[in-house]
């Protein structure tokens, strides 16, 4: 198996140690990730789709196509681009006439869009593809830690297109989490949108904050280590978001904020460095800290 | 089909006097007249009957159930909407051109009109009146009571009126407006209807509907508005963002109403409407449209289309920053991803789609200086 590996906008922008532990990850897997050269913005569902489907459409066509050009399945590990792309992939899979037209725009920039390639999540790809035994292997140091689980919208939903879960009770992220050791802790309202999609954090913060503090709200009731997601987007709307929540609000909210493959990149021993974790503007360290404490204790034994 | 007339008569009553009109089945028809400067009351009575007789035309049957429902809503629509201006700061939105009178009414302050009532049917009315004579009796329907406790503690009960219409007739019954409670200072309202809240042909805009329907979002004509999407909304929680209204207007084709209204961009896309949808609308896909209009008409954020300017400019909506060169460096990745942000030729092909699509003319973007036009 080979992949075409879509890097997106935010996880290669702003947070490096998500692709960082990915490509070292998916290395040890000997999955080989192969660039899309010139790939571009996904572009985003929320906001791209909701000015105009059209360019929205081309312009996911075009990413696309360099996936079809390289004969590989596409993945991605950003709930947003999954969104985008999947759904492109699918209604130009089943409407001709839409595909004749997005093709036109297409033929200008000398690219074709077929429909001959899938497009699939990290997460996806490492529950079915890979499988959670394979997983624990790769595990050096078992996480002690308590996690919440956030799916984000994207990577269920539309369920009836998507197919991958249940969308209001999935299982599939809480054991990709718990394979590390860590532990995934129920929260009020877990299934709920980090509040940042949709356009909304660019065009009002204020509700967006207001969607996340009460996300945060329920997961600081659950008394959690870190928050574990899978979207770069709702990555950093934890991360960045938490300390607007904490401005906003008054609050003094600190939950580290883990991608899925930071988590794995924890798990196979990586430092925060090489993770990134470093940059985040959530101090990773109290979880860091507990993961050395039951290793010493463990080594102590 | 997609045009459907609702009829609204405005509520009379009295500020200090209890008022109980028994006689509604009569239809007499009792009609607060908001006068202001530029109307007589002439003219609005005028006016109204135009409507109705493009009413007769245009309206089925079908519609009518939930057309009153909406009517309802709309009423609780208004309030929050009024709220909303109040509490939540939203980025300015361009007026439409041709859409003023209606938002210069909903930013006047309610309270300094005056509002004159007329009560009875008039002369003028007898065409709207005399049918509903003539057909069988009117349908009375009692529906929920609307409270709303304003300042002064004071609630209102009223009874919402129906509007029932024929394919060959408008019937129009006015039912009794009950005062429970003394009135506000504020004004003489006996109604939540506002002038503004009424709905008039000239808002109905098939094309609108057709629209959906044409993109393949046909579910929009299978909503029975429920109200499972706005009870899973997060949104709807804490913005005056009613996804069950949005569905509505669409079908309705209130195209105006949909696209002017800011608080079509409150949602995250979340799906959580969609998924629960029981009759399986395709909620999302209609948000998204109905926002593609409003972007197409003028009402898109700065903030938007500078997320739109980021990908003309470079590709990506989240261009890289030195920082993060830095840090990619760093812990060994290529100091540019593999993206358009190291390939020019790719941000090129980036560049001439969205000339094809129209994308830098929908979002004001000048390609010769590369940046956003004012």
């Amino acid at each position: 198996m080979e992949i075409a590996y879509f890097l997106g906008c935010i996880m290669n922008n702003r947070y490096p140690g998500i692709e960082k532990a990915t490509r070292i990850l998916f290395e040890k897997l000997s999955i080989p990730l192969k660039d899309m050269e010139g790939a571009s913005c996904c572009p985003a569902p929320g906001v791209f789709g909701s000015f105009d489907k059209k360019t929205w459409l081309s312009i996911a066509a075009r990413n696309l196509a360099i996936a079809e050009e390289m004969d590989s399945d596409l993945m991605t590990e950003c709930n947003g681009c999954f969104g985008s792309l999947f759904e492109a992939n699918k209604e130009l899979q089943h409407d001709s006439v839409l595909k004749d037209e997005i093709n036109e725009v297409l033929s200008e920039v000398s690219k074709e869009y077929k429909g001959s390639i899938n497009v699939r999540h990290f997460a996806e790809v490492l529950y079915n593809s890979v499988g959670l035994d394979k997983l624990g292997e790769l595990v050096e140091k078992p996480l002690n830690l308590e996690v919440a689980v956030h799916y984000g919208c994207h990577f269920l939903k539309p369920s009836d297109e998507i197919g991958i879960d249940n969308p209001e009770r999935p299982q599939i992220l809480d054991e990709l989490v718990e394979v590390t050791g860590a532990r995934s802790v129920p929260y009020k309202d877990k299934m709920l949108c980090c509040g940042a999609g949709g356009g909304l954090r660019a065009r009002d913060k204020d509700v967006t904050l207001s969607i996340t503090k009460e996300k945060l709200d329920n997961m600081m009731d659950a008394n959690v280590d870190a928050i574990v997601e899978i979207c770069p987007f709702c990555h950093m709307q934890f991360d960045v978001g938490q300390i607007e929540v904490n401005q906003k609000y008054g609050t003094n909210y600190q939950i580290p904020v883990f991608h899925l493959a930071q988590l794995y990149g924890l798990a196979m021993g990586l430092n925060k460095e090489d993770l990134t974790l470093d940059a985040h503007e959530i101090n990773s360290d109290p979880a860091l800290a507990k993961l050395v404490a039951e290793l010493d204790a463990n080594a102590a034994e | 089909m997609s045009l459907i007339k609702r009829l609204k008569s405005l509520f009379g009553g009295e500020s200090k006097d209890v008022i109980k009109n028994k006689s509604a089945k009569e239809a007499p028809v009792k009609i607060d007249i908001e006068s202001k400067d530029e109307y007589s009351s002439a003219d609005e009575i005028t006016e109204e009957k135009t409507d109705f007789s493009v009413t007769k035309n245009s309206t089925t049957p079908k519609y009518k159930e939930s057309t009153k429902i909406e009517s309802k809503q709309n009423n609780f629509k208004k309030e929050d909407t009024i709220k909303t201006d109040t509490g939540i700061t939203h980025a300015k939105e361009k007026k439409l051109s041709n859409e003023p009178s209606k938002k210069e009414t909903f930013e006047k302050e309610d309270a300094d009109k005056t509002v004159s009532k007329i009560e009875s049917a008039k002369d003028e009315k007898l065409s709207i009146d005399e049918p509903v004579k003539n057909e069988e009796p009117v349908k009375v329907e009692k529906s929920e009571s609307i409270e709303i406790i304003n300042d002064e503690s004071t609630s209102k009960e009223e009874k919402d009126s129906e509007d029932d219409v024929s394919e060959d007739d408008v019937k129009l019954t006015v039912k009794e407006n009950e005062v429970t409670e003394e009135k506000d200072k504020k004004g003489d309202k006996m109604s939540l209807l506002e002038e503004n809240l009424v709905i008039r042909p000239e808002s109905v805009d098939k094309e609108f509907t057709q629209l959906f329907v044409d993109a393949g979002i046909d579910t929009v004509e299978h909503c029975f508005q429920c109200g499972t999407c706005s009870g899973g909304c997060p949104s709807g929680r804490r913005t005056p963002y009613k996804v069950r209204q949005v569905v509505r207007k669409c079908l309705m084709g209130l195209k105006d109403e949909v696209i002017s209204d800011p608080a079509l961009w409150m949602c995250t896309t979340c799906y959580t409407c969609q998924e629960r949808c029981p009759r399986s609308v395709k909620i999302v896909e209609i948000i998204k449209l109905a926002r593609n209009e409003a972007a197409k008409a003028g009402f898109m954020a700065p903030a938007h289309r500078a997320t739109g300017s980021f990908v003309i400019k470079t590709g990506h909506g989240v261009p890289i920053n030195d920082a993060t060169k830095t840090l990619r460096k760093k812990v060994g990745l290529s100091e540019l991803p593999p993206t358009t942000h190291s390939d020019a030729k790719a941000l090129e092909d980036i560049r001439t789609i969205c000339k094809a699509t129209g994308f830098d003319k929908l979002i004001g973007y000048n390609m010769e200086t590369n940046e956003l036009m004012e």
